[in-house]
């Protein structure tokens, strides 16, 4: 009796224990947000303190004056996340489509190891490539337009080819097989009664496509891309190596430019007063702020397209 | 033909096309690394550490051991978490705390690296007064603990319930179905989650640049500034000399591989597992 009151203990005791570790690793996911937030609006304080909330717009980031903004890294992350999605949307959903809809299972399942495969490469490896193979082609492109259009100051500005041209094509190869893979996931639900009538009705294919699933999977795509968007937003490393570290504010998409994340990678080791180093703090603590906001938007029409 | 018809098939030609030119990227991307990596390989890359500033040769074996030592260590750390964080999600499925749970995770995959980067600066270096591997493992863990978790949990709901149900009439507790019965089921899936959630760390460079630091020395104490493969190809792709670019190079066709290594084993072990169940 004595024994069996014992062994009743214990894995009562092993039972509250194994409860009590999973409900500490859920805590410790949830306050893992709470806890960089708060460390990095601690750590940013000489900054706001500095600029207020004026370290938004305005746009001088001078080292040298200890003059800080946020304004022309915010418009070069803006400006190169949007310009990747746009460049690279259209052969998502081609190659969604063509997963879903056309290639057969002996196509489709290499394919889809590769995307995985492309979707897998560190960032810095997408930099290098970028660095010594795309840089010294969009130099040669922007030379060639800038001697079409008979625009010195272009040909001026940017015949490097590092700056945010470049940068938006990189972004756009690396969100390729992140973007396509959702939607893929999203077409794949469609339910197979839905495109077998209207194949019946005497649809062709792409009609089936056109009218009955991309309007089925219309939410969960923009879910899918603002996910992408995300990803382009806060992509470090690649960016970093081929936007060329310039501060002032871009005025085309030849020029050098930084986005929040390339600003804080290049510059954070370079930082000596602590005005500078919380003020890329702070360019850290927007980032960080941005990325949850799109994040969870994304996820909630995510879920909300699938319930649909 | 019809108008119907021929837009149907220009459609379906623009669709392959963009199936094809993704293949040519990745293609030219690899084509790449491997042309440019394979050339300066030699024997001295993988078991030297940097030659002096100036001199020629010298390899990377220091980034190879601050690889493995980081990486290790990250999941190390991160691994315990990940998985209860996944197993308590998934046996409080449809519950409040549990979504909340689950959409901080998918928050924190999300968390752009270099914001961890800065993190760890913050709470680890400036507290440790010194740059070490272990911050940037620590930094690491907060990457792999979410994407471990929802793998875990994935892999978890696929566990029939059948099985469950089964062991609980035999009268186990939820502790010992979940540890004899869910785990064990699901093991080979939770295997294959963490290599991909290591293959990921492992090609992490941001998270590092300010918490690892690097290191030009073979360095085996996670207390010290340490290289790591991402690393040395950051800093000797961003120098001026056509030598150590080409080391760059060599340096990202090893990560590489050892990437593909760890996916590759990821992919086999989920392979098998659809294979027990079928």
């Amino acid at each position: 009796m004595a024994q069996r009151s014992h062994s009743d203990r214990r894995e009562l005791i092993r039972e509250h224990a194994f409860s009590a570790a999973g409900l500490t690793a859920a805590i410790a996911l949830v306050a893992t947000i709470v806890l960089f937030f708060v460390q990095l609006f601690v750590t940013s304080r000489a900054s706001r303190t500095a600029f207020g909330l004026s370290f938004l717009w305005r746009s001088e980031w001078n080292p040298v004056t200890e003059q800080f903004a946020a304004l022309p890294m915010v418009v070069g992350t803006l400006a190169t996340g949007f310009g990747a999605l746009l460049i690279s949307t259209p052969f998502a959903l081609g190659i969604a489509i063509f997963l879903a809809d056309y290639a057969g299972k002996k196509v489709a399942e290499p394919i889809k190891y590769l995307i995985g495969l492309l979707g897998g490469l560190p960032s810095v490896i997408f930099g290098l490539w970028g660095l010594f193979v795309l840089v010294p082609l969009v130099s040669k492109f922007e030379v060639w337009f800038g001697n079409l259009v008979g625009s010195e100051a272009l040909v001026a500005s940017g015949t490097t080819g590092v700056g945010l041209l470049a940068a938006i094509l990189l972004l756009a190869i690396m969100i390729l097989p992140f973007s396509s893979s959702l939607i893929l996931e999203s077409l794949l639900v469609v339910p197979a009664e839905l495109k077998e009538g209207a194949l019946a009705l005497g649809a062709t294919k792409w009609d089936t496509i056109q009218s009955i699933e991309l309007p089925y999977v219309r939410k969960s795509t923009v879910g899918a891309l603002v996910l992408s968007l995300g990803r382009a937003l806060g992509e470090t490393m690649a960016v970093t190596m081929v936007i060329g570290n310039g501060m002032k504010m871009p005025r085309t998409l030849f020029d050098p430019g930084n986005t929040l994340a390339s600003a804080i990678a290049n510059q954070f080791l370079e930082a000596t007063s602590p005005l500078y180093v919380a003020s890329l703090i702070e360019l850290a603590l927007i980032l960080f702020v941005i990325a949850i906001i799109i994040n969870i938007a994304a996820r909630v029409i995510l879920r909300r397209g699938v319930q649909q | 033909m019809t108008r119907r018809t021929f837009k149907n098939n220009v459609m379906g030609l623009l669709v392959a096309a963009s199936a094809g030119l993704l293949i040519a990227v990745l293609a030219v991307i690899l084509w790449h690394i491997f042309i440019s990596g394979i050339r300066y390989l030699n024997w001295d890359f993988f078991t030297k550490a940097p030659a002096p500033m100036g001199e020629s040769g010298g390899g990377v074996f220091n980034a190879i051991v601050g690889t493995f030592l980081i990486t290790f260590v990250a999941a190390a750390i991160g691994t315990p978490f990940g998985i209860f964080a996944g197993i308590y999600v998934s046996e409080h499925r449809g519950q409040r705390f549990a979504d909340i749970v689950r959409l901080c995770a998918d928050a924190l995959q999300g968390v752009p690296s270099i914001v961890i980067g800065i993190f760890g600066y913050t709470f680890l270096v400036v507290r440790f007064r010194s740059y070490s591997a272990l911050s940037a493992s620590i930094a690491l863990a907060f990457m792999f603990v979410p994407t471990t978790a929802r793998v875990t949990e994935e892999v978890l709901n696929l566990v029939p319930s059948g099985l469950k149900e089964a062991a609980y009439a035999l009268g186990a507790r939820p502790s010992s179905v979940v540890w004899n019965v869910s785990i064990k089921t699901a093991a080979s899936g939770i295997t294959s989650g963490l290599m991909t959630s290591m293959a990921r760390v492992a090609g992490e460079t941001a998270p590092l640049l300010f918490t690892a630091f690097g290191s030009r020395y073979i360095e085996w104490n996670m207390l010290r500034p340490m290289s790591a493969l991402p690393l040395q190809i950051y800093i000797y792709a961003s120098s001026p000399y056509p030598a150590l670019q080409q080391q760059a190079w060599s340096a990202a066709f090893v990560l590489v591989l050892l990437i593909l290594l760890l996916q590759y084993g990821a992919k086999h072990l989920i392979a098998r597992v659809l294979r027990v169940k079928a």
